[in-house]
């Protein structure tokens, strides 16, 4: 969409190109989509029905799965079964048009990873993807050290090159999640959902003044910015590793 | 339809018809029982009474010299006797006729005392029944008088003849009421059945007739009518709901026209092209807003599914909500007090059963309309009060408020206020907020807010059922 800032989104310690099979029935839609994660740096092969998906996932490995709910032949939830049965554990995302939490739970029993509801702008995806390809770090660690910040998680201590940062509970969550995905695209709905675990679109900015109000405390004056706002798609903890 | 094809046939088929045929029926059966029980009753009587004479007619004769006797007998035979005995005999004690009109011993008959009811069989005659009292008389000699049933069969045949001839007057009379009264019903019914007609055609102003309600029929028509006011009701809604749907996805797609069209006709830079497709998204996605909003209304309205539906705590709920619009609420110069958790002893008792997820857009919902229509300097409290088993939980503001006039229609379905209008966002929000609360049986009710007395912002309070479990525990 953007184009100078997709660069960024590639993740620069990620090696060749991540594969992923596209199984989605509407083929302009598809063909989009298959242009977008072409660009982006991704190799994208894409089949119209299930039974084809099922078949494509069977005799290549991808990387990652995007799976439409609804397809001819054989629908996107027992795709994922027949593959979780033949043990092929790919990450699956989940394309649907129902919205329903009922449905979203069912689709994450069965198997899938991650779940995106129709319409759905094309930077959540690629965000969702690269989050699902580049799992969190280690969950048992019991210190997080991304850049100059260190994270005790046992103290619930935060500091930043000698300089201690105060947080409150729902700060302190919120750059714990950050810092377990450093370098990578994260957007607001991804952060309502896993950070506060919500599943609505709320109708104010909510998660930008969040952002504002820890992004104060972790970058102070003269400080490298760390946290990064990312246009029209969500946020990133930009640091070298 | 099979009313209009075949009148003659309707009166038949009407159920005042069937239930005046069961009517009959059940007369003719009372009719019969009543003549069976006559009947018995008289048959009783009679016995009684000719058993009575004989009993008498014995004792006076018994009485008498045997010489007197014999001479009674011969002489009664022919004369006066005959009225109230019919038949006279004595006999020895061997049972050989000495004199009277009864001339042979009549087989079966016993010397006891008793009334015994014999069957006689002449050689000459049909056989035929009656009554006959033996008697033992002085000189070793046996006394017979018999009675004819006579009179009772007489009587038998009376009730018999009585019974058939009135009951088919009594058959025919209802039969005529039932069809006179079923014929005015299946006017009254084929009145509806074209009003329904005209109804289904198209006119939906149309009603039934229904009068002053004077019987079920008339208070059933009432009651359809009553539906039909609804129904009438909530199309014009539907109707104005799709027309202002269709003007709010309008403005932005037009507006997203105009600036593709002005960036295609002529040639831009890259910047402008760039802000005019951001702006063109953001128009864009305003409308799938709506149109989100609006199919998650109608999945959670139609759906009435309870899956999700588990025991949650709404202290904490409101808690955590909170948590999460504190900061924008301080952004935006608002306080947003919590006053739920205050009390302890109100907060563990808050438990009930519903959807977590749902219910948490209920809070945000509720939240982002407060903070939106607050000024800076005001605040957002949440409050509850306990009842026995509910709880009612309060969101109230101190904002620009819902006049009174308007606040139950924000309550109707799809409502959107014109404040709303101009403030982004689906403008859906409250419709949403009731379609949960509805699946979950929660009343919501508005009241005045906690401002000022002349601009008191406005409250929105929901009544909810706490679990049982948690009143226990």
């Amino acid at each position: 969409m953007i184009p100078d800032q997709s660069l960024s989104f590639t993740p620069p310690e990620m090696p060749g190109k991540a594969s992923i099979l596209f199984v989605e029935d509407d083929d302009t839609l598809a063909r989009e989509v298959v242009e977008e994660l072409s660009a982006r740096g991704f190799s994208v092969s894409h089949v119209s029905t299930g039974q084809a998906g099922l078949e494509a996932a069977i005799s290549e490995s991808y990387d990652l799965m995007v799976l439409d709910r609804m397809l001819p032949l054989l629908d996107g939830l027992s795709v994922i079964e027949k593959l979780r049965n033949q043990n092929i554990r790919s990450p699956v995302l989940v394309l649907s048009a129902l919205s329903a939490v009922d449905d979203r739970v069912t689709g994450l029993k069965a198997g899938g990873d991650d779940y995106l509801t129709k319409p759905f702008a094309m930077d959540e995806l690629v965000a969702r993807i690269e989050a699902l390809l580049r799992r969190p770090n280690d969950t048992r660690a019991t210190m997080l050290r991304v850049g100059p910040l260190d994270m005790d998680l046992i103290d619930r201590t935060v500091m930043r090159e000698g300089r201690e940062i105060e947080l409150l509970p729902r700060e302190f969550r919120l750059l714990e999640y950050l810092m377990r995905r450093p370098n990578q695209v994260l957007t607001r709905t991804m952060l309502l959902e896993d950070v506060w675990n919500y599943r609505f679109i709320p109708q104010t900015n909510l998660v930008d003044v969040h952002i504002g109000k820890l992004r104060r405390k972790v970058d102070g004056p003269g400080e490298t910015p760390l946290i990064h706002s990312i246009r029209g798609s969500g946020f990133m903890l930009r640091v070298t590793l | 339809m099979s009313l209009s094809e075949n009148p003659r046939l309707g009166v038949f088929r009407t159920a005042t018809f069937r239930l005046t045929l069961a009517f009959v029926a059940a007369i003719i059966c009372g009719m019969v029982l009543q003549f069976v029980l006559l009947f018995v009753q008289m048959t009783h009587f009679e016995a009684e009474r000719s058993s009575g004479i004989l009993h008498r007619e014995a004792d006076v004769l018994v009485q008498e010299t045997p010489e007197r006797l014999e001479y009674q007998v011969r002489e009664r035979a022919s004369n006066e006797l005959r009225v109230v005995i019919n038949w006279v005999g004595l006999f020895d004690g061997h049972y050989r006729h000495i004199a009277g009109d009864l001339k042979t011993w009549p087989e079966g008959l016993e010397v006891d005392g008793k009334v015994h009811r014999l069957t006689l069989s002449p050689t000459d005659d049909a056989p035929y029944e009656m009554r006959f009292l033996a008697v033992r008389v002085p000189g070793g000699r046996i006394l017979v008088l018999a009675h004819s049933l006579h009179l009772l069969s007489e009587l038998r045949f009376m009730i018999r003849r009585g019974a058939l001839l009135s009951v088919f007057p009594v058959v025919v009379f209802a039969l005529l009421t039932g069809v006179v009264l079923s014929h005015r019903a299946l006017a009254r019914v084929k009145t509806m059945h074209e009003a329904i007609d005209r109804i289904m055609q198209g006119d939906v102003h149309e009603r039934l007739p229904a009068a002053r309600e004077r019987d079920e029929l008339e208070r059933l028509a009432g009651s359809v009518n009553r539906m039909l006011d609804r129904l009438e009701h909530l199309m014009d809604e539907i109707r104005d709901v799709g027309n202002d749907i269709a003007h709010d996805l309008r403005t932005p797609l037009s507006r997203v026209r105009a600036r593709l069209e002005r960036a295609t006709s002529s040639p831009h830079d890259a910047d402008y092209l760039n802000s005019v497709i951001e702006r063109a998204t953001l128009d864009l996605d305003q409308c799938f807003s709506v149109i989100t909003a609006l199919l998650r209304i109608g999945e959670i309205e139609n759906g009435r599914r309870r899956a999700g539906f588990a025991q949650v705590n709404l202290a904490d709920l409101v808690a955590d909500i909170v948590d999460l619009y504190e900061p924008i609420a301080e952004t935006n110069g608002l306080a947003l007090i919590n006053e739920v958790t205050a009390d302890p002893a109100c907060a563990e008792a808050m438990t009930t059963f519903g959807d977590r997820d749902l219910l948490v857009e209920v809070l945000a919902n509720l939240f982002d309309n407060a903070l939106k229509f607050t000024p800076a300097g005001g605040r957002v409290t949440v409050s509850a009060v306990s009842g026995p088993g509910m709880i009612r939980l309060r969101v109230a503001d101190t904002g620009i408020g819902i006049p009174e006039a308007e606040r139950e229609a924000v309550l109707g379905r799809f409502y959107r206020s014109d404040k709303s209008r101009h403030v982004p966002g689906s403008g859906l929000g409250l419709s949403l907020v009731m379609a949960i609360l509805r699946l979950h049986g929660v009343d919501l009710a508005i009241a005045d807010g906690d401002g000022p007395a002349e601009r008191p912002g406005c409250a929105f309070e929901m009544v909810f059922q706490l679990s049982v479990v948690s009143e226990s525990a």
